[in-house]
This record gives structure tokens, sequence and C-alpha cells, in this order.
């Protein structure tokens, strides 16, 4: 632990460890994509490799996991968005061709598609 | 992808929470992230309090800021499946608004904390406070970094008082004089104190603070050190707050560490330690030169007040006192400067104010707000009104030596003055709300029964006076009391007033006075009427069942302890006064309000 | 210097005084209960309220904690102050509703009646803290103190036991204001509220003393049996009387100084003592406050002593009966068999004193009546004459009853009748005898004692003021019990004897003395520490004894023991002394059996 001995190292000291602290409210961007077998018979495996492969082109830093079965067959398949400050949403029906739109809108643009949430209550 | 955690779940394990389980909570938490291997992805922090401990044990997770309520270890799994995994909100375990009926799942969205303003308790609930590390990644210890190596003693003194900073701790002394003051003293050796012993029942703001940030006192303290040319601190905790010790100690050790305690602070010549010392269970050691004597070994004793502990304090040498919250503030005032303090609040009272906002009310917990809000919004918009339709009836300020405001003063901004111009007092920001269903006699009987057993004895006014009121208020809660009483109790609440020797004593009528002020007609119901229009003084309330209302459903009847209700099945019951003790069991038991008090 | 104004007034102080002083110095009423000017204000009792304005703000405050400031104004009697003061002394009174200095005050500020409900009615302490901080911080014996909070606070040493700490110095009991607490002696308390003593360690030894300053008695003061008790680790305990002395008289450091000179008379006036009756228990002597010796009575009868001459009994009321019993002590084989002379005649003086300062009946027991001076039988005469029941009896016996009055039993021998008398005072004219440390003092000068124990004279006619020892004289009572005129006329001639003495520049001793033929000595030593005048001394450089043939009193132990046969006693040679006795029996010495072998 070293002894701080100047506001210069104060502020750098500072600049570390806020990022470590801050990375627990803002853990960044994680991608939930539903595999259970109702996603995967929507084609939620394609979803999975449009997306990584559409944030890797794009250099967005995000993590990307997978859940089972929600139970919301119906709107297979399913990716939900978590980002700080904000709820998680949902989003139906997100079928491999529709992953730029919703890494343009949502991811860097910071817009929610309204017409694609599925309501979680 | 990222190997970094993906998600960060916070859990309160401050006092008020431990007390409601938050060890369990956490142990299952750790025991399901494991089952689940989610150690890596999912890091789970140890948070502080944040003054909501009715709904603990609290819990946030990250990203996205949802808000737990009353998690119970039970819950866990849930939790972990549905938010951790699935990304859904658990609604059953959201805040509720009392009012509105509404879900909130989102901590900063909740009315109780959007509508405050958070300054000295910020950190409260977001850091670990036994890590160092969080408090200075969110900006601490640059204001004592800006004191020490770019400001001169005079200067921090000079911001302080153009401030208008007034002591949070009860009296209201404006901070900026206190440590000039304790500057010009003659001595090389002077003291800086924390009154750390919050003795008001059912306060806990300093607790909070202590337990949840403490770096922002020893930050304060340091600062406030450097302004008075101390180089010895002492933080006078209660007996009672264990955990604030603890935690304290830490920072303590840690801040020594990094070189921002102990010898040659930040590099800048200046040396200050600090140590902790504990209380004895006195609620007037919280009284600054009875806690003196205690700090020293002897009997918390006050002494006259012109002898100033700026002075002559501590072992005769100038000590410059101040409470936790003081403290907490400076650092603020230090980075942002006394003109952004002073637009806050209002003109006699600057700043911000945390109260704990307890009693009828719905949303009880600490609550920070700038000075000069209307008693009325504290109580409503953030408070969220009197729960279950309850009409309000008054609120007590500043302690078990405050006064008892009634509706008709809601309007009144809180600040300093205002407020003791009322009869009451800001104190340590104590506020119990209180509905129609209390009564204010009972109130003053009751608060003169605490203060009766912690007055020190030294002097007469005090030691007997509180005694004496305490007989008068009793024998009128029993329906006994007379019109001379009401003239007796008067008469001695003003002398206890003027003749006693320290402001524990000449505070302690303040009940008496103001509900004698504001509720005359409830002490004149109780002796000439014989009755208690609060419904609580015992001997003078009956306990009927209103025939139209009651189903017969026999709950009452069984659980009655003297078995004075008498009824058939689905027949009206009937309370036989002569048993009855108005313990209220049935009250509390009828589902169809049939139990009526008069 | 501070200038403020008090009730209107305009009064000055140096800085630092309080309020409560100024008021003090300035003879304005303020009450107090828990103030006294030997310790440290306290606060306690609230009654010194008074109404303060400074800087424009008016407050009520205790003026003996309250420093006099510059500008202040002080009123002390303002109907706020007066509605505090009766509220606290209606709360007083409740809580010790039988202590009359509480119930007077309280009676000032109208309250005749307890307010409240009392909880223990024989409660009298109230609980000012004048015994404690004594206790702490001027005794320094640090057994008492408060302990309990709030309305349980009470007074007492740790855990209300017994304490070894507790010096019995009585301190507390003087600064307690109610009395609440009380010195416990193990035998009856003799003098508890007219001692005819010194009542403290430092005291004037008495109005006609010279000079007339203060001593400190250092086996009684505080400051001294502290610093004893505690082998110097409180040297600095009370000290009050230096702290009070304006002219700071008060040296505790001042030591015992040894004065060597060199005399060449010595006059031993050493006087008498006055002895203690206890002893004769029949008198019951120690057991009633009203039996007093006549020494004792001299003090009470004295203008200068505790009542200012008024004979009074312990409890402040005048006698209406006095017995005097002569003879106690004396002319008894069973504690002095001679008669001390001075008796008879105090004792009709004192009849006639307290016939005189009270018109009580005086009834004195005497055996015979010894008027032998000048105009003694006429005085005599004259107190019987003034209604004096003189009872030519011994007084035996002296109970003390129930009530307190003393019952007085004797012979009363001309009537042949046992009488019995119920007084309310008896004085006992109690024998008087040589000092105790006569022994010490006969030994230092030489001096022989006589079967009474006084110093013995050189000739009990013919030399009263001469002792055996040339140029060492004896004055008054030291000698005998003598009264007034007869010691002035002994002192005069002893005096007379040591100017001639001084003025002739030389003694004349006998010349029967010891001689020591060195040639003999051994330098055993025997001698040295054998004579009773220490008149042989050792003399190193020539290892010899030497007889002082000035204090030699030819007594002859030396001759006798000297194992050398060194040392003769002139005049008294073995020679001499056979030739003597020859002479006496007219017979050859070898003719007489048992002789000179």
């Amino acid at each position: 632990m070293p002894r701080i001995t100047s506001l210069e190292e104060l502020h750098k000291l500072r600049a570390e460890l806020r990022g470590e602290v801050m990375q627990r409210y803002e853990v960044g961007t994680t991608l939930v994509v539903g595999m259970g077998t109702c996603g995967i018979a929507a084609g939620a495996r394609e979803t999975l490799r449009t997306l990584s492969e559409e944030l890797a082109r794009r250099g967005i830093e995000a993590h990307l996991t997978i859940t089972g079965c929600i139970g919301q067959c119906a709107y297979e398949p399913l990716v939900t968005v978590h980002r700080a400050d904000a709820p998680p949403v949902m989003y139906g029906h997100v079928t491999a061709d529709k992953v730029p739109e919703l890494v343009e809108k949502h991811l860097v643009q910071g817009q929610v598609i309204q017409e694609w949430v599925v309501e979680t209550s | 992808m990222t190997t970094k955690p993906r998600a960060t779940v916070l859990l309160c394990s401050s006092t008020g929470c431990l007390a409601s389980g938050s060890a369990g909570v956490r142990e299952a938490m750790s025991a399901e992230l494991q089952r689940r291997k989610l150690e890596d992805e999912v890091q789970m922090v140890i948070g502080g309090c944040r003054g909501f401990c009715t709904m603990g044990p609290v819990m946030d997770i990250y990203p996205g800021g949802i808000f737990y309520v009353r998690v119970q270890p039970a819950d866990v799994s849930e939790i972990v499946e549905e938010t951790l995994i699935k990304g859904r909100v658990v609604e059953r375990l959201c805040y509720k608004d009392p009012v509105t009926g509404e879900t909130i799942p989102i901590f900063e969205k909740i009315p109780f904390y959007a509508k405050q303003e958070r300054l000295i308790l910020r950190n409260c609930g977001r850091i670990n406070p036994n890590r160092i590390e969080e408090y200075i990644a969110f900006g601490g210890y640059e204001a004592l970094a800006h004191a020490l190596l770019a400001m001169t003693p005079e200067e921090i003194i000079r911001d302080v008082k153009a401030s208008g900073l007034r002591g949070r701790g009860g009296a209201g002394f404006p901070t900026g004089r206190k440590w000039e003051a304790t500057r010009m003293a003659e001595g090389d050796i002077k003291y800086v104190v924390v009154n750390g012993d919050e003795g008001d029942p059912g306060a806990f703001m300093d607790r909070s603070i202590m337990e949840a940030d403490p770096h922002s006192v020893l930050e304060g303290l340091t600062i406030g050190a450097y302004a008075v040319g101390a180089h010895q601190g002492y933080i006078y905790v209660r007996d009672e707050y264990p955990l604030a010790v603890r935690n304290l100690q830490i920072a303590i050790d840690q801040a020594r560490e990094y070189g921002l305690l102990g010898e040659n602070i930040l590099d800048s010549g200046f040396d200050f330690d600090v140590q902790i010392m504990r209380g004895a269970g006195a609620f007037v050691c919280g009284e600054s030169s009875a806690l003196m004597q205690s700090l020293e070994g002897k009997v918390g004793e006050p002494r006259p007040k012109h002898i100033h502990a700026t002075e002559r304090g501590l072992w005769d040498r100038p000590t410059c006192l101040n409470n936790v919250k003081t403290w907490a503030t400076i650092p603020h005032i230090i980075n942002n400067g006394p003109e952004w303090f002073r637009r806050m609040g209002t003109e006699g009272s600057p700043g911000t104010m945390v109260f704990s906002l307890v009693g009828k009310v719905n949303n009880t917990g600490l609550v920070e707000v700038p000075m000069g809000i209307s008693l009325h919004d504290l109580i409503y918009d953030i408070g969220g009104g009197i729960p279950k339709g309850k009409k309000f009836k008054a609120v007590q300020t500043g302690g078990p030596s405050g006064g008892c405001l009634p509706a008709e003063l809601l309007h009144l901004p809180v600040d300093f003055d205002r407020l003791t111009e009322a009869g009451s007092m800001m104190g340590s920001g104590g506020m119990i709300v209180m509905d129609e269903d209390t009564c204010m006699v009972d109130v003053a009987r009751y608060f003169l029964d605490f203060l009766k057993e912690e007055s020190c004895g030294k002097c007469v006014a005090c030691r007997e006076g509180i005694k004496r009121m305490l007989e008068i208020l009793t024998k009128i809660t029993e329906g006994q009391g007379t019109m001379a009483d009401i003239e007796r109790l008067e008469t001695l609440a003003w002398t206890v007033q003027q003749a006693s020797l320290c402001q524990l004593g000449k505070t302690a009528p303040n009940p008496v006075l103001s509900t004698l002020r504001y509720f005359h007609d409830e002490y004149v119901a109780h002796v000439v009427d014989k009755k208690c229009p609060g419904g609580v003084c015992r001997a003078l309330i009956t306990y009927s069942i209103d025939p139209e209302k009651c189903t017969g459903c026999m709950v009452c009847a069984r659980k009655c302890p003297q078995t004075a209700i008498s009824g058939e099945r689905r027949q009206p019951h009937v309370i036989n006064p002569e048993l009855c003790i108005r313990c209220g069991v049935c009250r509390d038991l009828c589902r169809f309000d049939a139990v009526v008090v008069e | 210097m501070i200038t403020f104004t008090i009730d209107g007034q305009t009064v000055q102080t140096e800085e630092g005084k309080t309020v409560l002083e100024v008021a003090r110095r300035e003879g304005i009423p303020i009450p107090t209960l828990c103030y006294h000017p030997a310790v440290e204000p306290y606060g306690a009792c609230r009654m010194c309220t008074v109404e303060v304005e400074l800087h424009g703000r008016t407050r009520l405050e205790t003026s003996c904690t309250i420093p006099a400031q510059e500008g202040m104004i002080v009123r002390t009697n303002t109907p706020d102050v007066y509605k505090v003061r009766q509220t606290l002394m209606g709360l007083f009174l409740s809580r010790c509703p039988n202590v009359p200095l509480i119930q007077e005050l309280a009676a000032q500020y109208g309250v005749t009646e307890p307010p409240y409900p009392t909880d223990t009615p024989d409660e009298k302490c109230i609980l000012c803290g004048l015994c404690v901080r004594v206790c702490q911080n001027v005794v320094k014996a640090k057994a008492l103190n408060f302990s309990e909070r709030g309305i349980t606070r009470r007074v007492g040493p740790p855990f209300l036991e017994k304490t070894r700490d507790c010096i019995g110095c009585g301190a507390c009991t003087i600064v307690c204001p109610t009395g609440a607490i009380e010195i416990v002696m193990e035998k009856l308390a003799v003098y508890k509220e007219k001692p005819l003593g010194p009542t403290s360690a430092i005291y004037v030894p008495s109005l006609q003393a010279v000079p007339r300053v203060p001593v400190i008695d250092t086996d009684v003061c505080i400051r001294f049996r502290q610093n004893d008790r505690t082998n110097g680790r409180i040297a600095d305990a009370c000290g009050v009387c230096q702290m009070m002395c304006e002219a700071n008289a008060i040296n505790f450091d001042q030591e015992d100084e040894i004065i060597e000179l060199e005399v060449g008379a010595i006059i031993v006036a050493t006087g008498f003592h006055m002895w203690d009756p206890t002893q004769l228990s029949q008198y019951a002597y120690g057991q009633s406050p009203n039996i007093i010796t006549g020494l004792e009575f001299e003090r009470l009868s004295n203008a200068g002593g505790p009542t200012g001459g008024e004979i009074l009994l312990a409890d402040g009321r005048k006698p209406e009966s006095v017995a005097i019993i002569h003879c106690v002590g004396s002319r008894d084989h069973n504690a002095h068999p001679y008669c001390s002379r001075i008796c008879c005649m105090y004792a009709l003086k004192q009849a006639h004193l307290v016939r005189d300062k009270t018109g009580a009946e005086v009834y004195e027991f005497y055996m015979d009546m010894r008027a032998f001076g000048k105009a003694y039988e006429e005085f005599y005469e004259r107190i019987q004459e003034e209604g004096v029941f003189m009872i030519r009896g011994k007084g035996a016996k002296v109970e003390v009853l129930p009530d307190g009055k003393l019952r007085v039993k004797g012979e009363n021998a001309n009537l042949g009748v046992m009488v019995s008398v119920d007084v309310d005072m008896v004085i006992l004219a109690t024998a008087i005898e040589a000092q105790p440390d006569a022994d010490r003092i006969a030994s230092l000068f030489g001096l022989g004692r006589t079967e009474d124990g006084f110093f013995a004279e050189a000739h009990p006619k013919l030399r009263p003021v001469e002792t055996n020892t040339e140029g060492i004289f004896l004055a008054g009572a030291c000698q005998g019990p003598r009264d007034v005129p007869d010691t002035v006329a002994h002192t005069g001639a002893a005096v007379s004897m040591a100017l001639a003495l001084l003025d002739k520049g030389e003694v004349t001793i006998s010349p029967a003395i010891a001689w020591v033929n060195e040639e003999l000595c051994s330098a055993c030593k025997t001698c040295i520490a054998l004579c009773p005048y220490r008149a042989i001394s050792f003399i190193e450089e020539d290892n010899v004894a030497r007889v002082n043939e000035a204090l030699c009193k030819g007594c002859g132990t030396c001759v006798a023991a000297c194992p050398a046969g060194a040392i003769t006693g002139r005049h008294f040679t073995d020679e001499q002394i056979l030739a003597q006795i020859e002479g006496l029996f007219r017979l050859p010495v070898e003719q007489l059996e048992g002789v000179g072998s």
C-alpha cells in the first residue's frame, strides 16, 4: 500500500481505482441469449453467432452469455440487454437478420427499440 | 468476451440489515453463486447503510441498479435464477410505494430517495466501508489533499465560516466560529473530538455514517485538525455501536497505511492521529462537556457552560468538538466552495440536514434534504404520508428533548431558528410523526420517563424537577389530575428550563411545554372530562365492539388475555368493561374494524 | 479591574472572581446551599441563581459559577429569580422535609409544606457535593464520591462500604450543611457541641497567649497526617489555612530549630499537668458532656472561650444546678495520696461564678476546706453566705441519668446521712500532677523526684528553689502544687538565687566527689554508663575516663562499680570509712569479724 504524498498521486490512484469500482455499476453491456430448446428451434444459434461477429466487427466490448428457457417460448429467440443504470430490456423474435439493427440502435445509439420489447411482468 | 465480472450484487451489512438477517442472505448468495458456478461472473460487495432499515435486508444488483427489499435467504435462489441469469426483475421483492401501490425496481426512482439531496449520505450504501480504495475512487480525500497542500488553516476557517455551516449535533452553533475560537486559543496542545454518542432514542444518522462511510468523518476531522492546530483527535462512539467502532478502526488503519493519517500526512509535514473511545451507556454523555469528562475517564457530568471548551476543554486544553454529520460535511465544503453550500438551504441554516423520519409515516428511514423544506413536504412527499389513512396529529422534532408541533405548523420550514421559535428544536435530526391515535400527554410522559433515567443528577432542577413533572403527568394519565396540577406542571417546567445546569435539563421540559402550548385541550380532557382523546391512556379509555361491524368470527374472544369478550358465533360480541385491561389485542386482530376505542 | 453592577450598585473586582464572591464581599445576600469558600464552586443547588444581562442578552445564571465580566448587570432578586428559588425550595423540601436548614430557607420563600410526596422523610442529604469536594480536593483522602445516576444519585464511599481511605478527619461533617454526615467515635463523643479545647488543628492557644499567633498541631493537622500516612505521596492535602491567610503567614515547611545556648544557670519551670479523672470511673468523666474538670470550667467561664464566658451546658442551656466535687484524684490512695492544694479555693471561686452568672444552685462536696492563705478563710465565709450548699463529705459517685441529668451521691458527714442530688452540671476539682515528661526532664537536668512525682528541691524546708545540682533551680508548680501567689513568691526566689549565682560568677561545690586514677583506669567505660548525673566522660586522646567535678554529686556508684578499683570517692576512701567504723565500735579492726578481707 503505497503512501500518497501529493495531489497528483491521489488523482492517479483515484483514476486506477475508479475503473475497478465503477465496473461494478458500469459492468458494461451484457447480452443474454435464450438457448433453450425453444430458442434453438427458433434460430437462436444463428442469432448468437451473428451477434458475436457483429460485436467483434464493431469493436464493442460486451459480455455475451446464454441462458435456458425463460418461459416466453412464443417470443424466442429472446435477447435481453443489460446496461448500467437501466432496467434490463428483453427483445423478442430477434432472428439473425435483426442483429445489426439491435446493435446499432440499442448498443451504439442507446435507444430502446420499443416495438421489439417483450414485457416481463 | 470479457473475463471481468459482469454483474455485481451489493448487499447491505450494517446494523439494521444485519439485525433483519442479511448475514444469512450473504451466506445463501455465496453458496448459490458457487453452486451455479457464477463466482467469476458475479461479484458480491458488502455495502453500508443508506438509512432504509425498515426495508432490510436490502440488496442492489448491477447493471441496472435493481433494488430488492426484505430479502430472505430463501429468496436468494430465485434472485440468482431470475435476475442474474435470466435478467428478469423479481417483482415481489421490489419496493412498493405505500400510497400509489406502484412497484419500483430501481433504487434511484423510489420517491423517498429521488426527492432527497443526498450529500453526506451519498456514499452510504454504495461503497464497501471497509475498503478505503472505494472511498478514494468516489473522490474521497481530494478535499484533504487540497486543504493540506494548497490552503492555509486561516483560509479553511474562512471558507467554513463563509459557508454558514452550523453544528449538526443539536445546538446549531456556527462551526466556523467554533474553529476560529479554537485556533485563537492559547496553547500548543489542542484537540478535535467527534461526538458519536447519538443518544436520542431511535436516531441513527450518525450510526449510518460511521458504519457506511467512516472515511468521510476522518477526512473532515483531519481537515478540521489542520485548521485549528490540533494533532490528536478522538472519536467518541457510544458503546451500543460496535459495528461503527469496528468500521471506524478499519478505516483508521487503512488511512494510516496510505499516509492519509498519522505522521506527515500526504507529505505535508502535518501530523495528526486519531483514537476511538467508547461510551458507557449514558445519554448525558452526548452533552459536550459531559462527553469530555467521560473521555478523561471521569463520571460524565456537565460543567457550567461559560467555560468554553474551545479555551479549556479536554484536560483543560482548547478542544473543538463537533457532531459526526458536521465533520462529514466539511470535505464537501472544501471541494465545492462555501458559495455552493450556501445555495442550498435557508439564509440562517444553509446546507442539507439528515433527518431520521420515523413513527406513523409510510416511508421511514434517513432522509437528507436541503434545509428549508417544509415539514409538510418532508412528511408527505418524502415520507409518503400517514399510513392506514389516519390523520396527522403532531411531529416531534429534535429527539426526546424536542417539542411537538401540530398540524397548523406543517408549513414551517425546517431550519434551526424557525423550529426553536416554535418551541421545538432541530436537535440531531430526529423526527417522529404521530397520528390521531397518539395521546400527547402520554407522549410527554414517555419522554420525561426517558430523561429521568438519563439525568446525571448533579443539579436539583433537572434531577428533582423531571421526577416531579413525571409524577404529575403520570397522575394525569391515570385520571387523577387536577387543573392545579397543570398549573404546577407549567411552573415546574419553566423552572427546570431556567435553572438547569446543562442542556439536558434545559430542554427536558420541551415535550411538556410544547404539548401544553399546542394541545392544551387534551390536557384539559384528561383532567376535567377524564377522557383520553388519543385513545391511549388505559385508565381513561373504554373498548367496545360495534355491533354493526362485528361478524361474530370469535377471533378476539379467543385471543383476549382476560377472556373479557363474550359472544356466540355469528353474533355481535360484547366486551366486559370490568375485565377489559385495554391491551389492544382485539383491536389489532379484528379484520372488520369493529373494535371501538374512546 | 472589572466594573459591573449588582442590584444597581456599581462594584469593582479583579478578574477571575465570581459574581457570588463579589456579592458576599459587598454584603448582598444570595442564598446558597452547595457553596463553601474553601472548595471549588459546583452549581448543584441552583439557589444562587441571579439574572444576568450582558451584551444585550438577559439570562438566569448561577452566581457561584459565573465570573464577573465588564459591563455585566446583575439583579439578585427579580420576580423570576424569586420564582425559581421558590420552586427549587419546593423540590428540596419535598426531598428532605425534616431538615431544619431546608425548612427555614423554604419558609423564606413562602414554602411551608412539601408540595410533592416525599419518598424518605428521614432523608437529610441534599446532594450538594460539599463533602465530596472537601474529601477529594482538600483533604485528598478521596474516600467519598457520588455514585449512581439521576434520581438515585447518592454520596458515600465506594459501594457504600467502610473504607480505610477515610482518615476520620471530620472535614465532611464540618462542611455538610444539613448534618447528614456524623462522625461516630469509638468511645462516646464528649464534646459534641461545645469544645473546651482547640477546635481545629490550627488554633490560637488562648487569647492571652504570647505571642498571640496560631500554632499547628501536627498530630492532628490533615496535611501532616496525610503526608506521614502516605509516606509523602500526598504531600499537599488541605492547606486551606494557607489559602485563606491574607498575610501569607503560613509556612508548612518550618522546621523545629535547635538552639544551643551556653548558660550559667537554669530555672526549670515546666508547670503541672491536669490529671485525667476517667480512671476513677465512679465520677463518670467522659460519659456526659456536662461532667467537666476544673480547668475545663475555667475555659468555659473565660470571656475568650467557646461561649464567650457564659456558663452553658453542652446543648446551650443555662444550668439550673451544679455540683462541685473536691479531691477528685487527690488525697486518694487509688490515685494521688497528696493534696493538690489549689482546688479548694478555686472550687469556691467557681461556685461563686456559677451563682453569679447563672443563679444556679451549687452543691460543694468537700472533705476539708483548705483555706490557708491571706483572705482565703474570709472568702470561704463569703461563699457560704452566697447560698452555696457546702456538704462535708466526699462526693462518692456521679451517675448519668437517661434524660441527661447527673445524680451526685455522697455522704454528708456532718449530718451522718447519705445525700443524693440531681444536677445539670458536675465540676470535678481534679488532682494536679507532675507533667507526663517529668522523667525525661529530670534525667536531662539531673533532677531528683519526690514521691509525689514533682521535682526534688534540695531541702524541703530550707532550700525550696534549689536542686542538688548547683546552678539548676526550680520555679513554680513543677516542684509541687502551689497557687498563684505562692508561685510568684517561689519564682522570685529562684530568680534571685540565679541572679546571685551569675553575679558571683562561680559555684561552690561539695568536695566529696569521685576521682579517677588514670593510671589504673582500663578504659572499660562501665562507670560512664552508670553515672546517673552523666558526670563521667571518656577522653579519647588519653584513653581514660574522667570525672567532671562540677557535675559529680559524690553518690559513689562509680567507685563501687569500677572493676579495676581505679575510682576513689574523695573523703570517702575505704580507709577513711573503715577508720570511721573503727571509731564507732572502739575496737581494733582486726577483731571485727568479716571486715577488711
